[in-house]
């Protein structure tokens, strides 16, 4: 008998990261192998599933700033070269390994992994946002959207057209892409900020989630805890993420990924290889840099580690899957008794977590759904709408402000290092405020400078930048992302005021930030 | 054990009666001079960065050519706008964050008021708890100052009492005691750190089983033995880091392959074999065919593990019945000292 659901959502993001004017660039492999470790993978994975006929259910954000990155020309091309590159060092690398033990057949794996990747790629036409399309249409996925550049919205609310440009060009974009409108909304680092709703309800959205302590501290007092979605006043549904489910896969205690058998992220063949023979594959001017094919296992804490041993880590994948399933059981039981309700466990993950960090990662996700679907009867995989259809009679009440980063509130988006960001970001959304005030119905030059001058203000809106800035890696890249985006709209913005449009300028810009082709300034109001 | 929420606890404070500030307030330093300060343990993050991560662990700014747009290479983000301004962010439950500015045009119109007087003035930091009510200027529940210097511009507030409204003038007090608000800030209203006293008729829940509940949303479990209101300060404690993600058993991002400071040494062989023949001849090394370039020469490249390998390299003329076969003999050993 079911006693329960499993809301398992995977939250895709990136970044807009797109230098048309360089030849290479460093920041880019950060899509790149997110793509070959982690979307490509999931595709692969729902292909299989479905060949199978298993009728799953997931729940995937692919935020506006990812999406746009998949659908592309020149990335996809990039890709194309990027994978073509790692294809041509994957087969050195079965040659060179022949003689030792263990890693040849290593080699052999990631060549076939990336021709695999060329393949699936090319099948979809390049396009991977079709792939996933692919299986919403189908009823097995729940595509979700996400704020149009990742915006932090607790930190944007004392200008809330941003809030609302944020939601509303995601919107627009989600309506390109995927044919419909979105149902829900991954808002940005799960920030939420009482009242937000009203404005995610403006552009028709039914549900977002929350982590555990925004439904917890929520007034009043949630009676099912984060086990049954809450309705704001507003009507729009707020989901509470189970911190136990998470706490499962990445907990340094019970955690799965830190398993001594599964892959080691921080071995690279990129800093353990000789140097003139991985030069053609790091960066054009000479310094190290990861390529995606390591050959060791986690091993221990010290630095000597063991080769990785793939079928190994298989069948520990498969251990982990069924203890996740049986948790979760557990955890359905009692709250069934408890609640007199069949409880709703929703488990949240970074996308990129999986097969990125925890190489693993996909091929657990694989073997639980399979498992709860031939191996049990307690509990079944929902998705947040099927879920609000079959049960619409809910709580009311205010969800707390929170977010899921470190310590629940806003800390890693403002401390010492990144909170310089907020006076010009808001500075430059009241700016846009008025332009759009101003500005209520224009056309030719004067609109495309509106229209850039919201881009660059999104694009500069990236919760990414001072999250990198506080974490402190690649943080001079996400400083001056920040500047350049701000830079680029005071120039616009004088110049639309002053109705002297310098269009030199504007056509670069449009050339280099070329996101959201279908923008409307209007949104930010 | 019922009370309303946002309720403040005026218990002790009268109205309108200025309290002694006994705030921390962390001093800030310039946003410059902080930029690179990593303030978060980076063990808490690793998971969450290692899709940012390519292995560059010092800075990429070479890499990253400045902006192509000319007339904005040179261009800094302007330090002040000219405005009067105080804006109030909330960080967590007890803290918050502000950031001001005062336009030159209000600077000098204060001077000509003021005088001399206002050299001698201090810069305030007046918070007002306005939990519950429409603040008005003078109906605040209380409130504190706490003495800023007026060029940080930005300051960490600690309210102290989560589930509370705050608003903030920054303005100057003059050497007679008297306050002068020079410009207000928006209102916040900080979230509560533990669960709400209020219920709800239709969905009520005893005490016990919401406890229960509250463990097991947080991941402490079902038999949590704390009062409601202190569990969410217990799951900090524990480090159950919101995507609970602290510390797995994986080494950081930033670490390079050996810890610093502890001498090491890598070393390992490769052999490369090379050889040239007729370019349309058929070459196979350890009987794996060999692709020849152009010119007829090739190349290829093994790791090479302590032991002995033989590697017979066989080349077929692609016209007459003729082979050549060419065997070298290699062995690696390897010692260790110490």
């Amino acid at each position: 008998m079911i006693k329960g659901y499993l809301c398992l959502v995977l939250h895709g993001h990136l970044p807009y990261v797109r230098h048309p004017e360089h030849e290479d660039f460093l920041e880019e492999d950060w899509l790149y192998e997110a793509m070959t470790e982690t979307y490509i993978p999931l595709i692969a994975m729902f292909e299989r599933l479905s060949q199978d006929r298993i009728d799953f259910r997931m729940t995937m954000s692919i935020t506006p700033t990812l999406a746009s990155m998949l659908t592309d020309d020149l990335l996809q091309q990039r890709y194309l070269r990027h994978l073509n590159r790692l294809i041509e060092l994957a087969h050195k690398e079965v040659e060179r390994t022949r003689w030792v033990q263990g890693f040849q057949e290593l080699a052999v794996m990631y060549l076939n992994i990336f021709v695999n990747a060329r393949e699936l790629f090319e099948r979809y036409h390049r396009n991977l946002v079709s792939a996933f399309k692919r299986f919403q249409d189908a009823g097995n996925l729940e595509i979700i959207t996400c704020g149009a550049t990742h915006g932090f919205f607790p930190l944007m609310g004392v200008v809330k057209a941003s809030v609302r440009a944020q939601v509303k060009v995601a919107v627009a974009n989600y309506e390109k892409n995927f044919g419909r409108k979105p149902r829900g909304i991954w808002l940005p680092e799960c920030g939420y900020n009482p009242g937000d709703d009203e404005i995610l309800k403006e552009s028709g959205i039914k549900f977002f989630f929350v982590d555990s302590h925004g439904i917890l501290h929520g007034t009043p007092r949630p009676k099912y805890g984060v086990f049954a979605p809450v309705y704001c006043k507003s009507g729009v549904a707020a989901f509470g993420r189970d911190t136990e489910s998470s706490k499962q896969v990445w907990s340094s205690v019970e955690g799965y990924p830190g398993d001594y058998y599964y892959r080691e992220f921080y071995r690279d063949i990129g800093f353990d290889l000789e140097y003139e023979y991985i030069k053609p594959y790091i960066l054009p001017d000479g310094v190290r840099i990861n390529t995606g094919i390591k050959y060791f296992r986690i091993t221990g804490a010290s630095d000597e580690k063991m080769p990785y041993e793939p079928r190994v880590a298989r069948e520990k994948a498969a251990f982990h899957a069924g203890n996740f399933m049986f948790n979760r059981e557990k955890q359905v039981e009692y709250l069934y008794d408890a609640l007199g309700r069949k409880p709703i466990i929703v488990s949240p993950y970074d996308a990129e977590l999986y097969g990125h960090w925890w190489f693993e990662g996909p091929m657990w996700l694989e073997f639980l759904i399979r498992k709860i679907t031939y191996d049990q009867k307690t509990i079944k995989l929902v998705t947040p709408s099927e879920y609000l259809a079959e049960n619409p009679r809910n709580q009311v009440l205010t969800p707390s402000m929170s977010s899921w980063g470190w310590k629940g509130y806003s800390e890693v988006w403002l401390q010492g290092s990144n909170d310089w960001v907020y006076r010009h970001m808001h500075k430059a959304s009241n700016v846009m405020t008025s332009l759009a005030k101003q500005n209520p119905d224009t056309n030719g030059l004067k609109k495309r400078a509106l229209n850039q001058a919201l881009r660059e203000l999104l694009l500069a809106q990236s919760s990414d930048w001072a999250f990198i800035i506080a974490t402190g890696t690649h943080v001079s890249y996400a400083q001056r992302r920040t500047k350049d985006h701000l830079l680029r709209f005071f120039k616009l913005s004088e110049d639309i005021s002053s109705d002297n449009i310098d269009e030199e300028f504007l056509k670069e810009l449009e050339y280099k930030d070329n996101i959201f082709p279908e923008i409307d300034y209007r949104a930010h109001q | 054990m019922k009370k309303v929420a946002k309720k403040p606890k005026a218990t002790e404070i009268k109205p309108k009666k200025k309290l002694i500030s006994k705030r921390v307030v962390r001093p800030r330093r310039k946003a410059a001079v902080v930029a690179s300060k990593h303030e978060i343990p980076l063990s808490d993050m690793k998971a969450e960065q290692a899709k940012y991560y390519t292995g560059i662990t010092g800075p990429s700014e070479p890499y990253y050519k400045r902006s192509a747009v000319a007339e904005l290479e040179h261009r800094q983000i302007p330090a002040r706008y000219d405005e009067d301004i105080i804006v109030l962010q909330i960080r967590d439950p007890w803290w918050a964050h502000s950031y001001w500015d005062v336009s030159s045009g209000t600077a000098n119109r204060l001077k000509n008021e003021l005088g001399d007087v206002f050299d001698r003035a201090r810069w305030i930091l007046r918070s007002y708890d306005v939990s519950c009510l429409n603040f008005d200027g003078s109906n605040a529940h209380r409130f504190f100052d706490t003495s800023v210097d007026f060029d940080a511009r930005n300051w960490y507030l600690n309210f102290g009492s989560p589930g509370t409204s705050w608003c903030v003038d920054l303005g100057i007090t003059l050497p007679d005691g008297n306050f002068i608000t020079v410009v207000r800030s928006n209102t916040i209203s900080l979230p509560l750190d533990g669960p709400s006293w209020v219920t709800d008729e239709e969905w009520m829940i005893p005490d016990d089983e919401f406890r229960r509940l509250y463990g097991m949303s947080v991941g402490l479990g079902p038999n949590v033995s704390s009062p409601v209101g202190k569990l969410w300060q217990e799951r900090l404690k524990k480090d159950i880091s919101s995507r609970g993600l602290a510390s797995m058993g994986v080494s950081s991002p930033v670490k390079k392959i050996k810890e610093k400071g502890n001498f090491w040494l890598v070393v390992d062989a490769e052999l490369i074999i090379y050889g040239a023949t007729e370019a349309d001849a058929r070459v196979t090394v350890q009987d794996k065919a060999v692709k020849l370039r152009k010119d007829g020469t090739f190349t290829l490249r093994f790791a090479l593990p302590d032991g002995k390998q033989v590697i017979p390299v066989v080349a077929s003329s692609a016209h007459i019945d003729e082979t050549r076969t060419i065997t070298p003999i290699v062995a690696r050993k390897t010692t260790r000292n110490p």
